[in-house]
C-alpha cells in the first residue's frame, strides 16, 4: 500500500501537541525530545497505514497516546535540579516576601470590590457636621429641642445648610428607621438613584433596605411598604454605595417638619468657620430666640472625624503592639552601616505592607456590620474592630521581627540548611543549638536551644568572608 | 541490593520489555499496555539511573528509507543485573511480557 501524500489530521494534531508540550521541557533538551516524539508518531502512523489498521479508533489512540508527552515534559522539567534551586532561591528572596504581601493586598482589594471602606476615609467631606447635646448635669448624650432647628437655619451665618433627623432604633431584623426633613438629603449631598425625594409622608430607602425589603424590585417605587407597624409609600432609592448614619439597611421617613421629641442636626458649615465660632453663634441663637441655655452642652462630630475612627483605633492598636514588642524581643541600637540601613528599610517596608493589609482587610471585614454614629450593638463599631486591630498589629510585628531574624544579615535572603549541633542535655559543658546558613555564603546564624537569661545576645551571627562562598550556591 | 535494584513492578515490566527487544517508546507501550505518560518518564528515570541507554539510529539509514530518525533504548549491563534481581522479586514478570518481536 503506498504512503499517503499528506499527513492526516490526527498526525498533525499529535505533532502540534508535542510542540506545545515541548515548551515545558528544558531548552537544551527540547529539540531532541520533540524529534523523538515526532519520529514515534510518524512511525506509528506508517505502521498502522501499511497494516491497513488506520481507522478512527487508532487515530484517537494516537492522539491520546501523544497526550502523555505532557507528563513526559513535566517529568523532565521536575527532574531539573537547577529549576528547584531557582525556586528555593526565589522563595528565600526578600523581594518575594514584599511581593507576596503586595499580592495579598491586591487580592483583598479584589475580594472586597476595591476596598470601599478604606476609600471612604480618603474622600471624607470635612464641612459636614453632626450636632447633638450632652447635658451639663451629666447623663447620656441626647437630642436637641426641635424648635431650635428653624431658628438656627434662619439666623445662623456660619451654617450653609441644616436639617433635623430622628432615629428609631431597629429591633430584630427590622431596618433602621430615620425620620428626616426633605432638606436632609440636600445637606448630605446625595441624589436618589431612582425616584425623587418626597416632601412629606413617604419613605426613601437606602440600597440595602431596598434589597432586603423589596428584593431590589424597581416596581416597588410608588407602592406601599409596611415598616415598624406603619405603611409608607416608597418614593426613592438611594445609590448603592451610599451610607451616612449606619451601614445597616435604613429607611428614611420624610416629614416636612419634626415637631415632637428630640432631634439631631445635620449641618454643613461655611468654609473657614471654626468650631468655636460656630458653637458661640449657635448657643447665642438658642438663648436669644428659644430661651435655651446650651452653654458648653452642644457636641459636634465632623463627618471626617467620624470616618477616621478606624484610623484612630488602628493607631491605638499599633501603639499597644509597639509597647509590647520590647517585652518579647531585645532590640539593640547599632552604629549606622549600609547593610544595617538596608535591613531596616526592608523591615519597615515589610511591616508597612503587612500593617496596611491588616488595616484594610479588617476594616473591610467589619464594614458591613458597622454603625458609627449610633451607640449600636454592632461588633464592627469600636470594640470588635479594636480587638481585631490589636491582634492583627501584634501578629504582624512579631512575625516581621521573627522573619527578620531568620534572614541573612547581608543579602536578606531567608537562611537555609538548618543543622542541629550538640546535644540539649550538655548545656553546662557545651553549646547546643541549630546553625543556619545563608545560601549565598554570607554567614552562619547560631540559635541556641535554650537561651540563658544572662546572655545578652543569645543568637549569634558569624559573617563568613569571600573565601567561603565557593562552597555555596552562588559560588557554583 | 542497591536502591536502583528495587524497581517498581511497572519499571521492571518496562525494563523486561526492552530486554525482550522492544526498543522504541510506542512499541513498549503496545507491549506493556501502559500509557505514554507512564512509559516515557520511566524511560527517562531508568536512563538517568544507568539501567538503560538511548541512542539515535544512524541518520543515513533513515534518510535512505525516507523516514525520520528514531531513538532506541537498550538495557545496560547494570540494567541486566537489576532485571535479574527484579525477576526474582516478581516471578511472573517474564510471563507477563511476550517473547521478543525482533
Amino acid at each position: 500500500m503506498p504512503s499517503p501524500a499528506r499527513r492526516p489530521f490526527a498526525v498533525v494534531l499529535s505533532d502540534c501537541l508535542v510542540g506545545v508540550a515541548g515548551l515545558l521541557t528544558p531548552k537544551e533538551q527540547r529539540s531532541d525530545w520533540k524529534r523523538e516524539w515526532r519520529a514515534e508518531i510518524w512511525h506509528r502512523w506508517q505502521f498502522l497505514w501499511h497494516a491497513g489498521m488506520w481507522n478512527r479508533r487508532e487515530k484517537f489512540g494516537l492522539v491520546r497516546g501523544t497526550l502523555g508527552a505532557f507528563q513526559d515534559a513535566v517529568w523532565l522539567l521536575k527532574a531539573q535540579e537547577s529549576l528547584w534551586q531557582g525556586i528555593r532561591e526565589w522563595a528565600r528572596s526578600p523581594f518575594t516576601c514584599l511581593g507576596a504581601l503586595g499580592i495579598l493586598l491586591l487580592v483583598t482589594a479584589a475580594l472586597s470590590g476595591g476596598l470601599p471602606a478604606t476609600r471612604e476615609l480618603l474622600s471624607a467631606r470635612s464641612d459636614l457636621l453632626f450636632i447633638w447635646m450632652h447635658p451639663s448635669g451629666g447623663g447620656h448624650d441626647k437630642g436637641l429641642p426641635p424648635d431650635l432647628m428653624p431658628a438656627w437655619e434662619s439666623r445662623s451665618r456660619q451654617i450653609a445648610k441644616l436639617a433635623a433627623f430622628q432615629i428609631a432604633r431597629a429591633s430584630g431584623d427590622q431596618p433602621l428607621l430615620v425620620t428626616v426633613q426633605p432638606e436632609f438629603f440636600d445637606v448630605i449631598g446625595v441624589k436618589p438613584a431612582i425616584g425623587t425625594i418626597p416632601r412629606q409622608g413617604a419613605v426613601v430607602l437606602d440600597y440595602r433596605a431596598w434589597r432586603s425589603l423589596t428584593h431590589a424590585n424597581p416596581a416597588a417605587l410608588g407602592q406601599q411598604l409596611r415598616v415598624g407597624g406603619n405603611a409608607y409609600k416608597v418614593a426613592a432609592v438611594l445609590p448603592k454605595n451610599f451610607w451616612i448614619l449606619s451601614r445597616q439597611p435604613t429607611v428614611y421617613v420624610v416629614r416636612r417638619e419634626i415637631t415632637t421629641g428630640l432631634v439631631f442636626a445635620m449641618a454643613r458649615q461655611k468654609p473657614g468657620v471654626t468650631q468655636q465660632q460656630l458653637n458661640k453663634e449657635l448657643v447665642k441663637i438658642a438663648q436669644d430666640v428659644c430661651y435655651y441655655s446650651l452653654d458648653s452642652q452642644l457636641r459636634y462630630a465632623a463627618w471626617t472625624s467620624v470616618l477616621l475612627t478606624p484610623l484612630r483605633l488602628f493607631g491605638v492598636a499599633l501603639a499597644l503592639a509597639g509597647l509590647m514588642a520590647p517585652l518579647v524581643f531585645r532590640f539593640r541600637l547599632r552604629a549606622f552601616r549600609v547593610a544595617a540601613a538596608r535591613r531596616t528599610l526592608f523591615f519597615l517596608a515589610k511591616a508597612a505592607l503587612a500593617l496596611s493589609w491588616v488595616f484594610a482587610a479588617f476594616l473591610e471585614l467589619s464594614r458591613s456590620e458597622s454603625a458609627i454614629l449610633l451607640a449600636s450593638k454592632d461588633p464592627g463599631d469600636g470594640p470588635f474592630l479594636v480587638w481585631l486591630y490589636v491582634l492583627g498589629t501584634m501578629g504582624v510585628l512579631f512575625w516581621a521581627v521573627a522573619d527578620q531574624r531568620a534572614r541573612c544579615r547581608v543579602c536578606l535572603r531567608l537562611l537555609a540548611f538548618p543543622v542541629r549541633v550538640g546535644c540539649p542535655g550538655c548545656l553546662l559543658l557545651d553549646w547546643s543549638g541549630t546553625e543556619l546558613f545563608c545560601s549565598e555564603g554570607h554567614g552562619v546564624l547560631h540559635v541556641p536551644h535554650m537561651a540563658p537569661s544572662w546572655d545578652e545576645e543569645a543568637e549569634r551571627w558569624i559573617s563568613l568572608d569571600e573565601s567561603w562562598q565557593g562552597l555555596f550556591v552562588s559560588g557554583k | 541490593m542497591s536502591d536502583s535494584a528495587k524497581l517498581s513492578h511497572t519499571a521492571a515490566l518496562i525494563l523486561q520489555t526492552i530486554d525482550n527487544g522492544c526498543s522504541y517508546g510506542f512499541d513498549i507501550m503496545d507491549e506493556t499496555g501502559l500509557p505514554s505518560g507512564t512509559v516515557y518518564p520511566a524511560l527517562r528515570r531508568m536512563e538517568s539511573e544507568g539501567l538503560i541507554s538511548s541512542q539515535w539510529e544512524p541518520e543515513k539509514k533513515a534518510l535512505a528509507e525516507q523516514r525520520p530518525v528514531r531513538k532506541y533504548y537498550r538495557v545496560t549491563r547494570e540494567g541486566s543485573h537489576v532485571l535479574e534481581q527484579s525477576q526474582k522479586r516478581y516471578p511472573l514478570l517474564a510471563r507477563l511480557t511476550s517473547k521478543s518481536r525482533r
